[in-house]
């Protein structure tokens, strides 16, 4: 592009436009001149075409600079930058871009950008450092932070981050194409990603907004944020507070939650609340006042109002931590005292001054009673909310970027959770076998379980077990239904590739898998066949494909322990009998859980109600409000699966009656 | 076994799981309303009665007993 002609220069002079050398600004042919108001120049500056307009707050603006200096920017077509405080310098401005009324827009030579910057998750005395990229996902920072035990694994691992780091350095900022960046303060090295909306912000300093025109980032009013990468389709706003944090790919940050050293993955949301240290996995939700997460690992986690963690004895300084397994929650102003982990699907209600340590009694009510901590393991297998949660979850994925990062096994009943459903029975055995029965209570992980219910619990896992390797084995032979003798049926029961170690499953990150996939993968990691974060993430995504085969392979391994044969060597009179105890457990669940579900209208829910009013108007009134049994989408939704249960296991006695 | 040790075992489950006097438990009680057995409670009321009775219970069926009567009508139809 050439530099402005000794007229050009004098019109612009004209038109209130200084430059410090305008030999060193270059406009482009269809730039027009009058568009150029109050306009300074300073070092290499070139404007692209600006005889179009941009749409700025429903308004349609024309495109060009007014009122702002502009110092060593490349300028892309179609941009409109207007009342600008000091100065926007050292950035690159994509085509079609807006910045209006902005206190400042710099970027610092050799920037990184946010990325590099060391986020102490989980351990807030450090020792779990994670490194923010922009290409982090919940599957590599997990690596990163709970699988230090290897220094050739830590130190892989690094090198990938430092070329990602290295990548991420840049001589100049970036405003990407059709973002929008109004009425903001002061911005000091941010990379502004493409179709984002940066509006209202306070201070921006040092990080990345990674954005897309599928889904666009937006960072909004009174936010503040140090040290930080949103990702593609994240809302900050309301005034959050972000210091050393990474918000993940379409998570809501808003109502003032303040946010320090975390890291939040997919779909994560953080209101009002405080979060330390804290590495939220995918769909970690808070939403109200008083809760402070602090120095733990969650995904799948729902904190109720006032949910409190500690990490610090006053001794050695906040050095303890938590591990929430997917699918807990905590009730309102419960506390719990880290060191603490809880298996997955529990529910935490009330205060905890013990060291809890249930990992393999998963499904369970984690309470106060008599002032000391209690559990009764696999209630929560019987409750609606559960099975509301699974439902919800992947209707609640938000993310519409093209690239998904954060890789998410959405199920409730995998080989993850019911083998820890195997695992607690056994627990659960043992405890009554060797309790005697003067005993009122038994002591386990930190927790009470009553002697009465050691049987009755590990009678829950046992339906739960039976209910999904039974359904399991059933899928399939309902998908053989085409075969002709039980030879072809006892085929498609044959598993496929078997693991090594079928029963050892871990969660990395809100993606579940073989613990023998992981090593695997760590080996590769290692070996340097795995050598980037590109290429991490794409042999992630091949694990994530073999979920399927492999959790068919735990189905296998597990229903030929739990009933003595193999699903490929049943015969068509065992194969009946296991329809039966599928119905048994199943019916016994689904039973439960319908009960549960219709205890939402019963005489308790209805205290708030009918104020004033007789007992047939506070009923009327109730269901005005509420509804009925009859008229609940999810009671009746229950209702409707106890007969398509019914009638599939007919379907099923029907077919096995044929071979 | 007659209703009468039936009631008798009841009251004594009944008094032990909730915490309560035995004298409290009256035949015509409501768990819920009159004893404060929330669900959790429930839960270890039916696994008192098993112990006790050496039964296994029909859960569905027994989560639909109200009462202490029915609590003994109920365990009446599984000991005889």
């Amino acid at each position: 592009m050439p530099s402005p002609t000794q007229a050009q220069i004098a019109q612009l002079a004209a038109q209130g436009c200084t430059a410090e050398d305008w030999s060193s600004v270059s406009l482009d042919g269809r730039a027009d001149l009058t568009r150029l108001r109050n306009a300074h120049f300073r070092g290499v500056v070139s404007v692209g075409a600006n005889d179009a307009a941009v749409s700025v707050d429903g308004l349609d603006l024309p495109c060009g600079i007014y009122d702002a200096i502009v110092s060593d920017c490349a300028i892309g077509a179609q941009v409109r930058i207007a009342r600008v405080g000091s100065v926007v310098a050292r950035y690159d401005i994509g085509d079609g871009t807006v910045i209006q009324d902005v206190a400042a827009l710099t970027a610092d030579a050799g920037s990184t950008f946010g990325a590099g910057t060391e986020v102490e998750t989980v351990n807030e005395g450090g020792g779990r450092v994670v490194r923010l990229v922009p290409e982090l996902s919940a599957q590599s920072a997990y690596l990163q932070v709970f699988r230090g035990h290897s220094e050739d694994l830590r130190r892989a691992l690094a090198r990938m981050v430092d070329n990602a780091v290295t990548t991420a350095r840049r001589e100049r900022g970036v405003v990407g194409a059709n973002a929008r960046v109004l009425h903001c303060g002061v911005i000091r090295n941010v990379l502004i990603g493409p179709h984002a909306v940066v509006r209202g912000t306070a201070l921006l300093d040092t990080g990345t907004i990674l954005s897309c025109a599928e889904h666009p980032t937006v960072v909004g009013e009174a936010v503040q944020a140090r040290h930080f990468i949103v990702a593609e389709g994240a809302s900050v706003t309301g005034g959050a507070l972000l210091e050393k944090a990474f918000v993940g790919q379409a998570c809501r940050i808003d109502k003032q939650f303040s946010a320090e050293s975390s890291l939040f993955f997919a779909n994560c949301e953080g209101f009002h609340g405080e979060a330390v240290s804290i590495f939220a996995g995918p769909f970690t939700v808070t939403h109200h006042k008083s809760t402070l997460l602090i120095a733990a690992g969650f995904s799948f986690y729902n904190a109720g109002s006032g949910t409190n963690q500690s990490n610090h004895m006053y001794k050695l300084g906040p050095v303890h931590q938590g591990v929430f397994e997917r699918g807990t929650k905590t009730g309102s102003f419960s506390y719990v005292l880290h060191e603490t982990h809880v298996g997955p699907f529990s529910v935490i209600i009330g205060k905890h001054y013990t060291n809890i340590n249930t990992p393999d009694l998963p499904f369970a009510y984690i309470h106060e009673s008599e002032g000391q901590s209690a559990i009764i393991p696999g209630m929560n297998l019987l409750s609606v909310g559960t099975v509301r949660d699974g439902e919800k979850w992947p209707r609640r994925d938000g993310r519409r970027a093209t690239v998904r990062r954060d890789l998410i096994s959405f199920g409730v009943f995998t080989p993850f959770t019911v083998e820890k459903m195997r695992a607690g029975r056994a627990v659960l055995l043992r405890l009554h076998e060797s309790t005697p029965k003067d005993k009122a209570s038994v002591q386990y992980g930190g927790v009470f379980i009553k002697r009465l219910l050691l049987r009755k619990c590990a009678r829950y896992y046992a339906q739960g077990v039976t209910r999904y390797l039974n359904g399991k084995v059933l899928e399939r032979i309902q998908a053989s239904s085409s075969e002709t003798s039980w030879d072809g049926v006892q085929k498609a029961l044959r598993p496929g590739a078997m693991l090594r170690d079928p029963f050892s499953w871990t969660d990395v990150g809100g993606l579940l898998m073989p613990v023998e996939r992981l090593q695997a993968l760590e080996d590769e990691i290692i070996a340097g066949s795995v050598g980037s974060l590109q290429e991490l993430g794409d042999r992630l995504s091949v694990i994530a494909g073999e979920f399927a085969q492999d959790e068919w392979s735990y189905v296998c391994a597990a229903f030929a322990l739990e009933n003595g044969y193999a699903p490929d060597a049943m015969s068509r009179e065992q194969a009946q009998e296991m329809l039966a105890a599928y119905d048994e457990a199943t019916g016994a669940l689904h039973s439960a859980i319908v009960d549960d579900s219709k205890k939402e209208f019963a005489a308790f829910a209805r205290i708030g109600f009918g104020l004033g009013m007789t007992e047939d108007e506070r009923t009327a009134e109730f269901t005005a409000v509420r509804g009925s049994t009859e008229t609940n989408s999810v009671v009746q939704k229950l209702m409707q699966e106890k007969v398509a249960l019914a009638e599939r296991s007919e379907r099923l006695a029907q077919l096995l009656s044929r071979f | 076994m007659d209703r009468s040790e039936i009631q008798k075992r009841v009251t004594s489950v009944v008094a032990s799981v909730l915490g309560i006097d035995p004298a409290e438990v009256l035949p015509a009680s409501n768990f819920v309303f009159d004893l404060g057995a929330d669900s959790l409670k429930s839960v270890e009321l039916v696994a008192g009665f098993e112990e006790a009775f050496d039964i296994d219970m029909d859960a569905d069926k027994a989560r639909e007993v109200q009462t202490v009567e029915g609590a003994v009508d109920f365990i009446a139809q599984y000991v005889k």
